[in-house]
């Protein structure tokens, strides 16, 4: 019932939002703001109290949908989906704290768009019956759409069409693969059925288990986004507004991971083994190839998206590894990265709020005028290469470890895409904070200290705790 | 002929008598609101009808006509459709000054031409139907005889129009030539392997399938489609749109879902030509709307796609999985309808409101969403639900379709589907982006005036197209139950 509720209120407190703003201008922010807050607070408290311990799935509510079919609304929650929707709340309120300023047009509307995303995003992150996975899946598409096309930078309508087509055609392939599986359930047990528990027991014919696999895989491989499907991406978080490209790099994308490690991996153990060295070697054209564009741009945007590809790179290669070290470093580098992510463009953002541009050649000397700024900025840049203390060195620490067992010569390889991160990582943080001053600037606001404040305490804590998140059994993945 | 099967044609025979009737009262009073409420009143009386009938099995009312459950549900189709046309053509017709009498005469001939197709089971009716439906069309479509273009459109479906029947003809008779028997189920009908290599029966069977080809505006058949949606009205658009095409489609799928035909269909050859209909419909289709800036032309090329996604259920290829097709073609095409008669419903508010622009175009939808919200949310989940995207009842519709390709393992189809549903998608969403558009909107654009009563229909047809999105099963297990 709680995930119901959570995802009920968002929408509610949209629409309420959405409505006051009409009214008076001015209130959809705070009502985002306080409605995100009791609701993330609320599930938090349901979470520590509750009696489960959640190691495996535990079914929340189940309602007949549409019975031809026999579909149903499933809900579900463990460890896995537990750790991303509080991911997903924190992120949130950095979107909601970061777009204060920013957004000063059709706020009220803006912010139901970014509670209605939440919302599906939840659905996403909590759905057991696949069919109802698949409608999460894309109803949390078209606000997220409309936030990119109707707030977005110059290019936005492109962006949002490359964005949606991507994401709509190779989820196709995933529904064409979910309608498949549910025919094979009827072969074998004389009904169809949508739901992932049932799936489980399932013998998959080996012939063709591996095309539904790669269906499956496709959908999230975009979602990832890997190479080669990739291409949507920078454009995306270029052309979204900040708390767009946050909720992007820190949450879509990991709906991607969690696609791969409860479906892909979960439900096709042989196939996957099968995929593995191909999906091995994508990850490491993923990490190096994007190390290499991130090199390359000239936007700041652009080039944190691009090492996104790069990072998520990892987290494929470790998932197909098919290890317990590595997929460790899966969960954290999921983690780590939505952190991290998430902080490089909320300063991207804080910078286009104060110069207008998000060219890396009109930057510089930053450092000057905003020495609190640049620390930031340099503690984020260093967990996003890798710095030990931090939590994406755990990540990726055992990422590397675990995959090494499997893929020794890929891993080695991939291991130069960290090079490259420092690489790209010191050219970000010199071309905007360092060099001759070009701009007059200012240093950050209390609102924007307390937002790059509490990311950073998140990612040190992890970095020096990282058992706060890997004593809970993530054992999906194996 | 006895009384009781003489009943289930009821409400076909309302709206013949309502025709009969409409006539005798043309001739004894000329008034707008009379004859448009009198028309209204047949076209309801014989959707009570209609539902009324919901739940008999098949039965046969003479040879020609074979009445069932399918069928009484691409009649409510027909006739929902058919109200909202009304709707629209009272507003639309309130501009011109003089009585239209003869429009609404023509619009019940429209639905008796649909009627008939519906339940038709003979190939006599069948082509009584199409020609009934045809001829009334063709004088809707130039009936604003003053309006640009109203002419030449009404010409060219005219022409093409009756050369898509003659094919037709010679096909039905080649095929006559073979079976000696124009009864769709050919009960007389002994060899049926001699039929399959029949190079005459299969020929035949094409020119018959391009004549309906014709009508649901399929390629290569479908050059006429942009020009007569453009041309013509806005109500008589929506009309070929929907009423034409469901009642030509089912018409099709009751006679191809006999067991000759679903024999015959087998042939590779037949397969193939089908099949690459189907293909070159969503592709081209999809393609050709790319670069349209006229609302009309965009649906028009839209609607060719959706008649090749929903061809697909041509080619089942066992009797098993008929029932599942006829629910997948009667949920898409209620999802289908409902998303044409919402937008063609905006098109017409907003010709009613402008009187200058007989055409709409994407741009003159801009920034809408901030000034109307209400026609501009109806748009934007109209498109959605064409596009397939989940909360619209087109992605239980595109749903339908491709649990039953995938069932069928009809990869090549699906292929096409997405590659399609893809392209579809680049021109769907810039049209959306438009109304979303924070640009200064023309300065020109009429205030927006809307009475209580379109108001609730504006609503009516959001919530209508939701609640088939969200919950699927109320309309689903209707389906299921006949």
């Amino acid at each position: 019932m709680i995930i119901s509720l959570l995802m009920i209120g968002l929408v509610f407190s949209g629409g309420f939002a959405w409505y006051m703003e009409t009214k008076r201008s001015g209130q959809a922010k705070f009502i985002a703001l306080l409605a995100t807050i009791i609701l993330g607070s609320s599930f938090t408290l349901y979470i520590a109290t509750s009696p489960e311990s959640y190691a495996e799935l535990v079914l929340l509510t189940k309602v007949t949908w549409i019975s031809v079919f026999n579909i149903h609304y499933m809900i579900a929650l463990d460890h896995l989906s537990i750790l991303l929707l509080l991911l997903t709340f924190i992120l949130t309120v950095v979107a909601i704290l970061i777009s204060w300023r920013e957004i000063t047009h059709r706020q009220g509307f803006y912010y139901f768009n970014l509670l209605t995303t939440i919302a599906g995003i939840i659905g996403v992150f909590t759905a057991v019956d696949m069919f109802l996975f698949f409608f999460f899946w894309e109803v949390m598409l078209l606000p997220m759409t409309a936030l990119i096309a109707i707030w977005g930078h110059e290019n936005r309508h492109f962006a949002a069409i490359k964005f949606f087509i991507f994401t709509q055609v190779s989820s196709l392939l995933m529904l064409i693969a979910i309608i498949l599986m549910a025919f094979i359930h009827q072969q074998q047990e004389g009904q169809l059925s949508f739901a992932y528990q049932d799936w489980l027991t399932l013998t998959l014919p080996a012939d063709y288990s591996y095309y539904l696999m790669l269906g499956f895989f496709i959908a999230f491989a975009v979602k990832l986004p890997s190479f080669p499907v990739h291409s949507w991406l920078p454009d995306a978080h270029t052309q979204a507004p900040t708390a767009g490209s946050v909720l992007l790099a820190g949450i879509l994308l990991k709906t991607g991971a969690y696609g791969l490690i409860r479906f892909v991996i979960v439900l096709f153990p042989q196939a996957s083994e099968e995929f593995a060295p191909i999906a091995a070697v994508l990850a490491l054209i993923s990490i190096l190839y994007g190390a290499k564009m991130a090199f390359a741009q000239t936007d700041f945007k652009r080039l944190v998206a691009y090492s996104s590809i790069s990072h998520m790179g990892f987290v494929m290669l470790a998932l197909f590894a098919f290890n317990a070290n590595a997929f460790q470093g899966v969960i954290i580098t999921l983690v780590a990265h939505g952190l991290s992510s998430a902080a490089l463009f909320t300063f991207a953002g804080m910078i286009y709020a104060r110069i207008h541009s998000r060219d890396l050649r009109e930057m510089g000397g930053f450092w000057r005028a905003s020495p609190v700024m640049g620390g930031f900025a340099l503690a984020f840049v260093a967990a996003a290469f890798g710095m030990p203390g931090l939590a994406n060195f755990i990540g990726e620490f055992y990422s590397l470890i675990g995959a090494f067992q499997r893929f020794p010569l890929i891993t080695i390889l991939a291991a130069l895409g960290i090079i490259g991160s420092a690489i790209y990582g010191m050219l970000l943080f010199q071309s905007s904070f360092q060099g001759p001053v070009k701009n007059s600037f200012i240093d950050l606001s209390i609102r924007e200290r307390f937002i790059a404040t509490s990311l950073f305490i998140f990612l040190l804590v992890l970095g020096l705790f990282p058992n706060l998140i890997l004593q809970y059994s993530f054992n999906g993945g194996l | 002929m006895d009384l009781f099967a003489l009943s289930m044609i009821v409400p076909q025979l309302i709206i013949a008598a309502g025709i009969v009737l409409a006539m005798l009262l043309v001739a004894w009073r000329r008034s707008q609101q009379l004859i448009a409420n009198f028309t209204l009143f047949t076209l309801i009386l014989s959707l009570v009808a209609t539902i009324h009938g919901f739940g008999f099995d098949k039965i046969s009312v003479t040879m020609l006509l074979a009445v069932d459950d399918y069928s009484r549900f691409a009649f409510i189709l027909v006739l929902s459709a058919s109200i909202v046309c009304l709707y629209l053509s009272k507003i639309m017709l309130k501009q011109v000054e003089d009585v239209h009498d003869e429009y609404y005469l023509l619009l019940l001939l429209v639905v008796l031409g649909a009627g008939i197709l519906v339940v038709s089971d003979h190939f006599a009716s069948l082509f009584l139907g199409f020609e009934l439906l045809s001829i009334a069309i063709v004088g809707l479509v130039g009936y604003c005889r003053k309006a640009p273009n109203a002419v030449e459109t009404g010409f060219k479906y005219l022409i093409l129009s009756a050369s898509a029947s003659s094919f037709m003809l010679l096909g039905i008779a080649f095929m006559y030539a073979q079976t000696g028997d124009l009864s769709f189920t050919q009960t007389g009908l002994e060899n049926v392997t001699l039929l399959k290599i029949s190079l005459l029966y299969q020929i035949g069977f094409m020119l018959f399938f391009s004549g309906v080809a014709f009508k649901l505006s399929l390629v290569p058949f479908h050059f006429w489609t942009p020009d007569v949606y453009q041309g013509a009205s806005s109500p008589v658009a929506m009309l070929l749109a929907t009423v034409s095409k469901c009642a030509m489609f089912i018409v099709l799928l009751k006679c191809c879902y006999t067991a000759t035909n679903l024999m015959l269909l087998q042939n590779d050859k037949l397969f193939e030509f089908i099949a690459w209909i189907a293909i070159l419909s969503m592709i081209v289709g999809n393609s050709l709307a790319l670069k349209q800036q006229s609302i009309k032309r965009l649906l028009a090329y839209s609607s060719i796609a959706h008649m090749g996604y929903l061809l697909i259920v041509l080619l089942i290829s066992d009797s098993k999985g008929l029932n599942m097709a006829w629910q997948s073609v009667l949920f898409y095409l209620t999802a289908y309808l409902l998303a044409n008669a919402s937008i063609f419903t905006v098109i017409t508010l907003m010709n009613r409101d402008s009187e200058v622009y007989q055409d709409i175009t994407i741009n003159d939808w801009r920034g809408l969403f901030w000034q109307q919200p209400l026609r501009a949310t109806l748009l934007i989940f109209s498109l959605l639900s064409f596009a397939g995207i989940p909360l619209t009842a087109g992605f239980i519709g595109k749903f339908y379709l491709i649990t039953l390709a995938a069932n069928q393992a009809l990869w090549a189809l699906l292929a096409a589907l997405i590659i399609g549903s893809g392209i579809a998608l680049a021109y769907y969403l810039p049209v959306i982006f438009s109304l979303f558009s924070l640009e200064k909107p023309r300065d020109d654009l009429p205030p927006a005036s809307m009475s209580i009563l379109e108001k609730c229909a504006v609503i009516l047809l959001i919530f209508t197209g939701l609640a088939i999105g969200i919950f699927p099963n109320a309309i689903g297990r209707v389906l299921q139950a006949i």
